[in-house]
């Protein structure tokens, strides 16, 4: 049936476009999702609470950050992809067959604890933003955790990508509440293209932490994998270089809207938030009832999102690098190390949200520090790999875009280095 | 160590590489050569013996390979019969000989036994004659825990806190295939494992590699393990499986496979590459193939397949029997023979019990059943499914508005979509 749709949409295409022209356009959808959902699932609990404190605190003035982070995005991911692409591997695997054991066997150690202090992270954002709406987080946050598992376990890759790419719809509510701040275009403007810097120790530690929330460890797992996963091949890559840059160029746009709402409603009438689910709240009285609630739907459908990828690609890539069965066509006794891996992230996830008294401040901020202290790693591991011609023949990074990426991640390097410091420094 | 007949002590005749990987080789006088980075093997041999060592020199760093013929294995160590003054010459690395850390530790492998990939966590070598031989693959958590150096930590909480002892997972060299990189399939493609395997269990394991791997297991097939290999692969595997052949590669393959399967695979291809495709095979498939292309993939029509034994009324028995045996390669079905009048039409239908039980002059019209259950072509696959249920057939004939007989559903050509009612 689906064939007779597509069948029905091409010929559809067909006659509008021209042949040659509606092949590559249909190629093109065919193509699209990874880049763009993984993006879409970095803007997840941890990432909106940041851009909303960049803005309430520093008002317009961090706007332009998102230009380089913007380029540092692209600049990172595509050589992901384009390892996916060329290798046909996960980035554990080659990590593994190139590295070896011991390094493998720490880096996922490092990488579970990650993924699993950001999963913790993306149900509390879930159950602090149903509450906004009224709803108990001990309804709300075991009912999202038996939604997680259902989808995946019971879907497969077409049918989840298609609820992940609708998800990534969602985040549009950023843009709509974001006008109705009723912002002030000219000063928007200006902030934009002008870059300020201060060297007082808040606005540094806040430009590391938009960084460090825009590109994370398992990002680059997840990236790779699904890409992988796609099937998608060398004659397919400018498509997917496509859709990574329009994956990162989206991931900002909607950074932008939350520090402008943030900025135009927050600062201005200096109101302090600790959270993004007090920058909801906070939002009421502002900018209006309806934004406040369109920004807490955002909130939520981000941590979900988050929430329903991280597990799932944390097990995946942990077997991956182990050589243990990772399908979830198989049945819990064929693969029973995926299937635990996969149900203790939920579970402690969801979990440690439910117990009283946990210090979910205080988790969040070392998932924050292991993520920064990650990434720097993963990062010189990935430019060995890409520059690998066993690994990838002619598709190794250019001189150019080797002089770019080590730039890249020598400047991670001190900012993560940075971030680490300033949050050690801040307890 | 000081053991008098150390072959008696069964963990003196096994040794794993990651116990040898960066030890010392210690020349005569005591003084070291270099350390070991790498072993060679001569895998054409059913247990690879090693015959040659890749070394780090100690005197200037520089990374040489010399032949097992410099060294001997004793007490756990090789020792060089070489001094480190006086080195031989490089071994060169001959067409049946592989470095085994490089092209196997840490690598995926084919478990032909268990058919399932593997992470090669390991290697185990048997010790006999002071020589090594590679016998078996270590793939178990064990394993990965002596590469990383924590084996005795785990070992020792495991025991402690659930009585548990870990053990081995080892798999014999007999059965494993390797896959790392496309030259070590053709490399060992004399002593190829991957015919051991059932189509099912091979396909599960190709839509399991990455796009490379898959490529050079399937090239690495025979024509005929191939066809039925890819009929039991995913249909988007199947497609780019196919795309990556040649026309004349992919049009053999294709005419080994069954009719209707071929046909589901033909119309997820491109139609230029089916054309070239149809344009290879022989005329008479050929034009069976383009019929059930006709017919959308769905309905009746799609899925039926046109290799079945159809008879006139007056035939024998005998007559029959004999031609269903000529035929019987070619043929997707012979458990019915269909007796059919010179338009076509249906009268009756035989099953070869029937046939083999009658007289054999008796006449088909003779013994038939006229009671033929059969679908439209246009019919849907749910509808059939449950004709299948409710007669208990093997097969259902499939028929066009005039009622002329253009085909036969297999009953295992609906298995998904009995398998999705029967919850699965």
């Amino acid at each position: 049936m689906g064939n007779a749709v597509n069948k029905r949409v091409g010929g559809f295409l067909h006659a509008f476009f021209g042949a040659r022209r509606w092949r590559k356009l249909w190629l093109f959808f065919a193509l699209i999702g990874p880049g763009i959902i993984t993006s879409n699932v970095d803007n997840d609990a941890g990432g909106i609470t940041t851009y909303s404190l960049a803005g309430a605190d520093y008002g317009l003035s961090l706007l332009w950050t998102l230009i380089p982070i913007t380029g540092v995005l692209i600049v990172i991911q595509e050589m992901c992809a384009r390892m996916g692409v060329v290798s046909g591997k996960g980035l554990s695997d080659l990590i593994r067959e190139r590295f070896g054991a011991r390094i493998t066997f720490y880096l996922m150690i490092a990488l579970f604890l990650t993924n699993l202090g950001n999963t913790i992270s993306e149900f509390a954002g879930i159950a602090a933003s149903m509450e906004i709406f009224g709803v108990s987080r001990y309804i709300s946050v075991p009912v999202s955790a038996a939604f997680v598992w259902w989808l995946v376990v019971k879907g497969n890759y077409k049918s989840v990508e298609k609820v992940f790419l609708f998800a990534c719809v969602i985040y549009f509510s950023y843009i709509i509440s974001g006008f109705m701040g009723n912002p002030d275009w000219s000063a928007v403007g200006s902030a934009f293209l002008t870059p300020v810097f201060r060297m007082d120790a808040g606005f540094l530690a806040m430009v590391v932490a938009l960084v460090g929330t825009t590109i994370a460890p398992w990002m680059q797992f997840y990236l790779q994998s699904s890409v992988v996963d796609k099937g998608l091949k060398a004659d397919d890559y400018p498509f997917t270089r496509l859709d990574v840059i329009f994956g990162s160029v989206m991931v900002n746009v909607i950074a932008f809207f939350i520090i402008l709402l943030c900025a135009m409603t927050l600062f201005k009438n200096g109101i302090r938030i600790e959270s993004a689910v007090d920058a909801a709240q906070a939002l009421a009285p502002l900018a209006g009832q309806y934004a406040a609630l369109l920004f807490a739907f955002g909130l939520l459908n981000a941590s979900l999102f988050a929430a329903s990828i991280l597990p799932i690609s944390t097990a995946y890539t942990i077997c991956e690098a182990f050589g243990w069965e990772s399908s979830l066509d198989r049945k819990f006794l064929q693969a029973p190390q995926f299937y635990s891996l996969y149900t203790l992230m939920i579970f402690l996830g969801a979990g440690i949200i439910l117990m009283p008294d946990m210090p979910l401040i205080r988790i969040m901020f070392y998932s924050q520090v292991i993520n920064g202290a990650l990434l720097p790693v993963i990062l010189v591991f990935m430019l060995l790999l890409v520059n690998d011609k066993r690994i990838m023949g002619k598709y190794v990074n250019g001189p150019i875009m080797n002089g770019i990426s080590w730039f890249t991640v020598a400047v991670l390097t001190l900012l993560s280095l940075a971030m680490i410091f300033f949050s050690l420094l801040g307890t | 160590m000081a053991n008098m007949i150390p072959n008696q002590h069964n963990s003196e005749l096994f040794i794993f590489f990651s116990q040898l990987l960066g030890e010392k080789i210690i020349d005569p006088r005591g003084n070291s050569v270099g350390r070991l980075l790498d072993l060679i093997v001569n895998i054409d041999e059913t247990y690879p013996h090693v015959t040659g060592a890749m070394l780090r020199l100690e005197k200037n760093r520089k990374i040489r390979l010399f032949s097992s013929q410099g060294f001997y294995f004793t007490d756990g160590h090789f020792t060089a019969s070489f001094a480190d003054d006086d080195l031989p010459p490089d071994k060169e690395l001959a067409a049946s000989e592989l470095m085994l850390k490089e092209a196997l530790l840490d690598k995926q492998v084919v478990d032909t036994d268990g058919a399932k990939i593997r992470r090669v966590n390991d290697l185990q070598f048997l010790i006999a004659n002071n020589e090594l031989y590679l016998v078996h693959v270590d793939v178990g958590f064990h394993g990965l825990l002596r590469r990383v150096g924590l084996k005795t930590l785990f070992g020792f909480v495991l025991r402690a806190l659930f009585d548990y002892e870990m053990s081995d997972q080892l798999i014999s060299w007999k059965f494993v295939q390797m896959i790392s990189s496309p030259d070590l399939l053709q490399l060992t493609i004399a002593q190829n494992r991957l015919g051991q395997l059932h189509p099912a269990d091979l396909a599960d394991i190709i839509e399991d590699l990455d796009i490379h791997q898959r490529k050079a297991v399937f090239n690495a097939l025979d024509v005929e393990t191939a066809a039925e290999t890819l009929e039991e692969t995913d249909p988007k595997v199947q497609v780019s499986l196919i795309e990556g052949l040649s026309t004349e590669d992919a049009s053999d393959i294709i005419e080994e496979m069954s009719l209707s399967e071929a046909a589901d695979l033909l119309g997820d291809l491109s139609p230029e590459k089916v054309e070239g495709i149809l344009n290879e095979m022989e005329k008479d498939a050929a034009d069976d193939m383009k019929e059930l292309l006709a017919h959308p993939e769905e309905k009746a029509g799609g899925l039926m397949t046109t290799a079945y034994p159809s008879f006139s009324p007056n035939c024998t028995v005998a007559e029959a029997l004999q031609a269903i045996r000529a035929d019987a390669d070619d043929l997707d079905l012979i458990y019915y023979s269909y007796v059919v009048d010179e338009q076509e039409h249906i009268l009756g239908v035989v099953s070869l019990r029937e046939l083999l039980a009658a007289e054999p002059e008796a006449a088909l019209s003779g013994i038939m059943d006229t009671r033929v259950i059969f679908v439209n072509v246009e019919e849907k696959k749910g509808q059939i499914a449950d004709d299948f249920f409710k007669y208990g057939l093997q097969a259902i004939p499939v028929v066009d508005d005039d009622e002329q007989l253009k085909g036969v559903i297999l009953f295992k050509n609906l298995l998904e979509v009995i398998a999705a009612k029967l919850g699965r």
